[in-house]
This record gives C-alpha cells, structure tokens and sequence, in this order.
C-alpha cells in the first residue's frame, strides 16, 4: 500500500488572501489579511503580507508565496542599488516598473499578484495594481486575492476621494475583515500600513477585535468555552 | 514556413521533469526515495531557540532508519530540521553549511540566520520544488533568536513556533494549545518534547526517539535522544539459532588462489 | 485530484502457527489509513466456530461484511446438520465466499486457523480471491514480508527444493510457539509502520480456545 501523503506536504504554499490599498489626503494606506494556506491546512495564521521595498514604498503580496517572496526580494535589491546609485529615494513608479517588469518577462513561470503603494514628492501618495499577466494598472484604489472579489461593489460605494487617513484606514479594515467573513483563503488578522509624508506606519487589528459580520460566530479560543457557556438543560 | 520553438529565456530547464511525469504516467517508476516522513518543530523561548525531530526514516511503509539524524548543523550558531526526501534535506544543507563558511571567510563575521535562509530559498526556488526539502531552521546571531520555516517551493515564514512533516498538524496541535510567550528553558524543552512526541504517536510516518537542539547566545546544547519512549516490547529469551541447511547446495567448486597468481618479480605476500 | 476508490487498506499483521496438538493464530490490534492510526483497540480476529478462528488484514469494511456472510452461512449449516462446522469445512466454504465475488472482491487477506477432526492444528491460507492452501504456518498483512523468512527459518519448513519434504506441522511446543510469535511481532512492529499497538494471541487446544494480549509499541 501507498501510503497516502495529504496534498499540503507537496503543494506549493499559496496566499488565498485578502489584499488591497487606497489613497486618501497624503498617503497610501495598505491591507491585507494574514493567513496563508496549503490546500484546507493553515501554514501560517499570522503571516506579513505587506512587504517593505523601500522606506516609503510597499508592497502587498498575493497568489504563491513563492513567488511573490522571490519577486520583493529581487525588487528590494535593485531599488537599494538603484537609490544609491541615484542619492536620493526611489518613485512608487519605479518600484512598480521593477514589479511589472520581473512579473511580464517571467510571466509564464510565476502565480503573483501584487499591489505596489507607497509615497514619494513627485506624485505623493500612489498606487498600482499588478496582477498576474504583468500589467501595471495605476489607481485610487485597487483590490487583490481570492478575497477581492466580494470587495469590489462595496468599494465602488464607499470609496471617495478625499478621505482624512482615519476614515481611510477604517474602510481598509472594514473591506479586509468583510471579505475574511467571506472568504475561506482568508482570515487571522488585519495588517495595515499607512504611508505619507512624515513616513510609515504599520498597524494591526487582531482577529479577534474585528467586528463580527452577517451570520458570524464570536471567536472562541477554546470549544470548552462554548460548553462552559452553555444553559444546562431543564426539563 | 518552419515554425522554431524558441527556448524559454534564462532560467533552468525542466524539460526532464515533465519527462519524468509522461513516464510515470506510461507505468514507469522512478526509483523510490528515502522519505523522512517526519515531525520536525521549533520554537523561541526566553534566551533562545529550541528546535526538535524525531527519528524515524521510511521508505514506503518500512521503517529504514528507527534512530536517524534530522537536526543537521549549519554554523557553530545555526542549526536546520529537515524534512521530505532525506537526499535533499541533507545535501541542500551541506551545501549551505559549506557556503557560510567560506562566507565568514570572506566577511570575518559570524553567520546570520537570514543568511543561510536566504541560501536556502533561493536553491529552492531555484528548483520549483522539485528539491523536495521542507525545513526548520532555527538560529542565534547578533540579531538575536531566529526561527524559520522553509518550504520546497522556496517560500519561507518568520515564526514564534513552527512545525513541519507529515506530523507537523500533531505537533502545531500541541503548540496551538499550550505556547506562550518568553517560556523558561525546562517548559520550553517540555513543550518540543510534547510536540514531537505527538507526532511520534499520532502519525505513522513518524517515530522512535526525541531529538532537541537548544541554541542560545552562550552555545549549542545538541541532546540526542532526549527521550526514548518507544523500547522494544518484548524479547524471546529462547534465542534463536539458525540452522544449515535452508539453502540447497546443488553444486561444489573450489579454486585455489595460488594457481591463478604468478609473482613474476619481488617477493610473495607472507602466509 | 485523486480518483475515488472502493477499497482502502487499513493495514496490519496476522500469523497462524499449527501444531500437532494446538494452533495459534495472532494479529496486531491497529487499524490505520493513510499515515493515521484509527484506533489502537481493533480486533483483526474472529472466532467462526468452537474450533476454528479467522483472522484478517485489509479493507476493514470489507473483512466486517465477509465476517458477517460467514456468520450467516454457519447458522444455516447449524441448522440443518445440527452441528458446528469443522474447520476445514470453515476453510471451503470461506474460499467458495472469496471466489463468489471473483470480479468485486473481499479487500481482505486471511488466515485461518483451528483444530482439524482429528485434533490436529491446521491453518489455512488465502488470497483475497480465494485460492487456498492447507499448510503448518502462515502470515498476512502489511508485515508478511518481514515475518515469512523468519517463520520458514524458525518453523523448519525448509526450500521446497529439498527432499523429501517436511511435516507442515511446527515441532515447536505450544508455549514457544506462543513466545516465538510474541517475538517475531515485536520486530515487525520495530519495521512496519502499519503494525503496532497490541498483538492478540488466541490459542485452540484440547481444553478449548484461550486468549492473551500484549503490548506492543505504540509509535
């Protein structure tokens, strides 16, 4: 007999994630969830899926994490250089070039999806989606991950130009926590990033503070808790 | 007008890969491997790591090695689990274990732990998981503790607590429910232990022994089998003896050495 | 995406020894799947008649549903002769239930093992689709592989090449027959994953049917 070996020692490890970013008043804001799967198992429940590139530039990752690992290092790398070699810091769009570039030439090698947000004094706050073909797509506001899919129409509606940074950063966590309700490739906690002039912030919402949605159950940390709580039966 | 197949730009060619697939399909087998279907974890406690593995080595259903190594030593500071095909687990950490030393040659520092880890990615990726090494690489440097989990496609995660193998869902149950923060050295021990010992008895790919490798700022404590909690079970005190005669001997021929060697110069080997 | 299958192997071991005066048949008490244990406490042994015991490895569902034809089947045979079945009678008729389902067959690997009309310790051996033999030892299961050389070496059962061949029956007494299978279950619990746990020894003589358990590992 075969003995059978379960999918997950053998699969590649994939982000079924939630990410995205927006602009508001002076910044980029980025979110994302935090868990990464292989198959029905959770590799990882509080994995860091925004990455750095660059003191002002960050990047959110989806799809293989593989992948996406491999394509912020070599990223990072050539910005480091490249910030260097130039004495002053690197655009949101020559990182997102980098991005688009390694991600179109090896296209057929590669399963990522990206978004590239950050600030810099030409264009201040920036954002671009590079999905997986290797486009580059610069916008307000843009959406990634299996988990993207239930946040379109709602950010279609909530999202408006403008936003102070505290209104902003509520919708991303809002967008994030509604499609980790949703969504089985996402979930955890909520990571935030929020990029301006004075810098970077990072934040973190724990999964067990978000507010519950349609039909969800609060978090227990243990069944005992469920039967502790419990009405003992009458009769 | 010819069509010309233009090769993929750079990169490895995993043409034989796919070969291999079509062949297997066809109903012919590669020779098997020697998997470790195995538990490795480890874990950040107070003053550094603590990393842990079972013993057992299969291949198929047969147990080929009851008391095996998978704690393979980086640097002087660095220590890795290996987990999946043994071949890999060993080699790539051969490989990377010789490339930091030359890479403290050339620096005059101690090694980093994302050093070796990024050596370890990258191979990794390199091969699109055909190196099938699934590892826990845990480490001190001048950065502090460190503790890494790597997976044969290349992707890593940086982690308080981290399993691997097929017994990795019975060690992570262990760690899910009993981890916290700072743990003294003895708790911490206890706990990899648990872990191991979960995987030990709960998966059938994994067995035997305790191995634990503690790793602080003052030194390594490697504690090769840390625990033993499966003796054997019973032992015939008849003895056995094996008689002659279960082979049949059809015929007998005995050809005397001497007659087939010729000393031409020099004196003959001494009787 | 792996196909569904119909069967499933839940592995372990089974061993019958005959002697002139007794029979020993034994098995492991794990039942697994895959590289999980299902439980530790599951009996491979089924006492078919006051003088005959089958024990089997294999799709467990399958090996269940087999148990329960031949159940039936022996209450009919009371029945109408108003007597148990003899164990060489067990021995046929399991064949005939083996071979019944020749093109959907019993996932189930058996030994068979009792006392003969005369006393004597037999044990009878199967494929999964009923070809059987009469022989003095036997083993199925995951560790068959493992514990046949040992029994053909141990049992005397010499090449089949020699002459003149040899009584199937063991010269061994009871008790070290008991011993030998304590033993020769004990390595292969050290080599076969699938094996483990507890072996449960039954034991047919003259005075009856007897039953022990011992530990075995548990990783």
């Amino acid at each position: 007999m075969e003995p059978w070996t379960p999918d997950w020692t053998k699969s590649p490890h994939s982000m079924g994630t939630t990410i995205m970013a927006l602009q508001y008043d002076g910044g980029v804001i980025l979110g994302a969830d935090s868990r990464t799967s292989t198959g029905a198992y959770v590799a990882n429940r509080a994995s860091d899926k925004i990455t750095c590139l660059t003191d002002y530039v960050y990047l959110c990752r989806s799809g293989s994490a593989a992948d996406s690992q491999i394509i912020s290092d070599y990223v990072r790398y050539f910005l480091n250089q490249h910030t260097i070699q130039l004495g002053r810091p690197a655009t949101v769009k020559t990182a997102a070039t980098l991005v688009r570039e390694l991600s179109y030439q090896n296209k057929s090698f590669l399963e990522a999806g990206l978004i590239v947000g950050g600030w810099d004094k030409y264009d201040g706050g920036s954002i671009y989606a590079i999905p997986l073909g290797g486009t580059a797509l610069k916008l307000p506001f843009a959406t990634g991950g299996s988990g993207s899919s239930y946040l379109y129409g709602f950010l279609d509606q909530a999202w408006k130009e403008g936003m102070s940074k505290e209104e902003a950063e509520a919708l991303v966590v809002k967008a994030v926590s509604l499609a980790m309700a949703r969504d089985s490739g996402s979930g955890g906690v909520v990571r935030t990033v929020v990029i301006n002039e004075q810098g970077v912030t990072r934040n973190f919402y724990a999964g067990d503070k978000l507010p519950l949605w349609h039909e969800e159950i609060p978090r227990q940390n243990s069944l005992l808790e469920t039967f502790t709580e419990a009405e003992p039966m009458r009769t | 007008m010819v069509r010309v197949e233009e090769p993929a730009k750079g990169g490895f060619s995993f043409d034989l890969c796919r070969r291999n697939a079509m062949l297997e399909k066809q109903g012919v087998h590669a020779p098997k491997c020697l998997k470790t279907g195995t538990t490795i974890v480890g874990l950040i406690y107070k003053d550094g790591v603590i990393l842990g593995a079972d013993t057992r080595a299969t291949e198929g259903s047969i147990v080929a090695d009851k008391n095996c190594e998978k704690i393979h030593k980086l640097a002087a500071n660095i220590y890795c689990c290996g987990a999946g095909t043994a071949a890999d687990t060993e080699n790539v950490t051969d490989m990377v274990s010789s490339q930091l030393e030359l890479h403290r040659y050339a620096t005059g520092r101690n090694s980093r732990v994302v050093t070796a880890l990024t050596m370890l990615k990258s191979h990794l990726f390199r091969y699109q998981g055909y190196v099938s090494a699934a590892l826990v690489l845990g480490g001190y440097d001048v950065t502090g503790p460190h503790l890494h989990a790597v997976y044969p496609h290349g992707s890593t995660d940086t982690l308080p607590f981290a399993t691997m193998g097929s017994g990795s869902l019975a060690a992570m149950a262990m760690f899910e429910s009993r981890y916290k923060e700072d743990m003294t050295k003895e708790e911490g021990m206890a706990l990899v232990a648990a872990a191991i010992c979960s995987g030990i008895f709960n998966d059938l790919g994994s067995g035997s022994n305790v191995d634990l490798c503690i790793i602080t700022k003052d030194g390594v404590e490697f504690l090769r089998n840390f625990q033993q909690p499966n003796p054997r079970t019973y032992v015939s005190k008849r003895g056995y003896s094996f008689a002659k005669g279960h082979t049949a001997i059809l015929s007998t021929k005995v050809i005397p050495l001497r007659e087939q060697v010729t000393i031409e110069e020099g004196d003959g080997m001494a009787e | 995406m792996a196909y569904w299958s119909p069967y499933d192997n839940n592995g372990g071991t089974c061993v019958a020894i005959a002697g002139s005066e007794y029979c020993v048949i034994a098995a492991d008490t794990r039942l697994s799947t895959g590289y999980s244990i299902l439980t530790r406490e599951h009996t491979k042994m089924c006492q078919l008649s006051d003088k005959c015991v089958l024990a089997s490895s294999g799709f467990q569902a399958d090996i269940r549903a087999l148990q329960k034809n031949l159940d039936a089947r022996h209450q009919i045979y009371q029945h109408q002769h108003n007597k148990k079945m003899s164990c060489p009678a067990m021995a046929q008729l399991l064949s005939n239930t083996l071979y019944y389902k020749r093109f959907f067959p019993y996932y189930a690997f058996n030994v068979l093992g009792g006392l003969d009309n005369e006393g004597k310790g037999c044990v009878f051996t199967y494929d999964a689709v009923g070809s059987y033999e009469r022989v003095g030892y036997s083993s199925q299961g995951t560790g068959q592989q493992l514990l046949m050389p040992v029994l053909d070496n141990q049992l005397q059962s010499a090449s089949p090449l020699l002459l003149p061949s040899k009584e199937s029956a063991t010269p061994l007494s009871e008790s070290e027959a008991v011993d030998l299978i304590m033993d020769i279950f004990a390595s292969a619990t050290e080599r076969d994953i699938y094996t483990g746990d507890a072996v449960e020894i039954v034991v047919v003589n003259a005075d009856g049917i007897r039953r022990e358990v011992a530990d075995l590992r548990k990783d």
